[in-house]
């Protein structure tokens, strides 16, 4: 199996890793406009990498036709024009992208992927990603699932951390009794408990993804919302440019989901989790979704998200092996 | 006339200070909120098995 990691960051450089450990994945072709951290990455990988020559016209490594999949972990703003030529040729990608106007413009590539027998994943990473994938496995628990409400904490790297920032700028989008509703980003504040050693974060809504994710994969959910942590000064900032460069990559991060719905008569709730960094937690995901996209094991075709793409429950037992592990949450939260 | 002018005075700067007062509290009110309360029983299990229940 031959694949294509583009864009060598925090996330792209580890899922690289992730992949080169893989078996069955025989070639890594790298895919990053900087010649230095390309080389880089390469010679850590060794003899499975291939230091690629970078295609400024496409925005693609030389040689990605020949792959098999293709990873996409570089700018996000660059993600939907890679995947329109991507589709083109006729090769399935996965995209890391987390804003959600590139995440709604990759979705609206659906049929074009579909006319090409192309099945891709979008939003796969730890927050959209993980996240996706811990709601529709939850949601296997419940006969009908009626609410859904993700909350987030912690930055990947500097890409991640610039994402977050922007997130408390916009407007949230939330799906609401069968419609769409914004809401102003740094509203509804609401303290979330992750999993240990995590522990309590107040969570705004955000500007973010799962909303749009969700709702195709929960036949019937009325109610599908997700906030972030923060702090008072990522609100009260958030309009201006950030003041410090973020950090290399970020500390700790969780992820919480709570779904509420009905099982047998009755209503109850399900409360799951993950702690890890979002950084190698994502490129785990994201490397495990490129290697499943190459393998055929992608529903499709078509563009989706994780958990419409993947089979939840083998991909998160994919994950645990990998070290990636869920919790869920047992105690007064829950009705049951 | 005099009297009567430093009386509106007065009445201005004490209500600029109650509705300065007031946003202040507000604004304290607004970013700390109340908490929540934190769970007093249970907590996080690993998901096990081939169902990863």
């Amino acid at each position: 199996m031959r694949v294509a990691v583009v864009g060598l960051g925090a996330l792209g450089a580890r899922a690289a890793r992730q992949l080169a450990s893989t078996p069955g994945v025989t070639e890594i072709v790298l895919g990053e406009p900087d010649v230095h951290k390309r080389g880089a990455v390469a010679e850590v990988l060794g003899p499975i990498a291939t230091n690629a020559e970078w295609s400024a016209d496409d925005g693609l490594p030389v040689g990605v036709a020949d792959c098999d999949a293709a990873l996409l972990a570089g700018p996000a703003s660059a993600h939907v024009d890679q995947a329109r030529r991507l589709i083109a040729l006729r090769r399935p990608f996965v995209s890391t992208a987390d804003a959600r106007t590139t995440v709604q413009e990759l979705l609206d590539l659906g049929e074009e992927a579909a006319r090409s027998d192309v099945a891709s994943v979008v939003g796969a990473a730890f927050s959209p990603g993980l996240s996706c994938a811990l709601v529709r496995h939850g949601a296997t628990w419940f006969d009908a699932v009626d609410e859904v409400h993700v909350a987030w904490l912690g930055t990947g790297g500097p890409a991640c951390a610039h994402q977050h920032h922007r997130n408390f700028a916009g407007s949230a989008l939330e799906w609401h009794d069968g419609a769409w509703m914004q809401r102003p980003s740094g509203s509804g504040r609401e303290l979330c408990w992750f999993p240990d050693p995590v522990g309590a974060a107040d969570c705004y809504r955000g500007d973010q993804c799962e909303p749009l994710l969700l709702q195709p994969a929960l036949d019937g959910v009325r109610r599908i919302t997700a906030r972030m942590a923060g702090t008072r000064r990522d609100r009260m900032l958030a309009r201006l440019p950030m003041l410090r460069p973020p950090h290399p990559e970020g500390a700790v991060g969780a992820l919480r989901v709570e779904i509420r719905g009905r099982r047998d008569g009755a209503t109850d709730t399900a409360v799951l989790g993950a702690m890890d960094r979002p950084a190698v937690a994502g490129a785990a995901v994201a490397a495990l979704a490129t290697v499943w996209a190459a393998d055929g094991r992608v529903n499709g075709p078509g563009v989706g998200g994780v958990a419409t793409q993947v089979d939840a429950l083998e991909f998160l037992t994919e994950l645990a092996r990998r070290g990636i592990r869920a919790a869920v949450f047992e105690g007064a939260s829950q009705s049951s | 006339m005099n009297n009567s002018r430093f009386a509106i005075m007065t009445l201005v700067r004490r209500a600029l200070v109650a509705i300065g007062a007031a946003a202040i509290v507000a604004a304290v009110l607004r970013l700390r909120g109340s908490g929540g309360v934190p769970p007093r029983a249970g907590g996080w299990r690993e998901l096990s098995g081939p169902e990863l229940r």
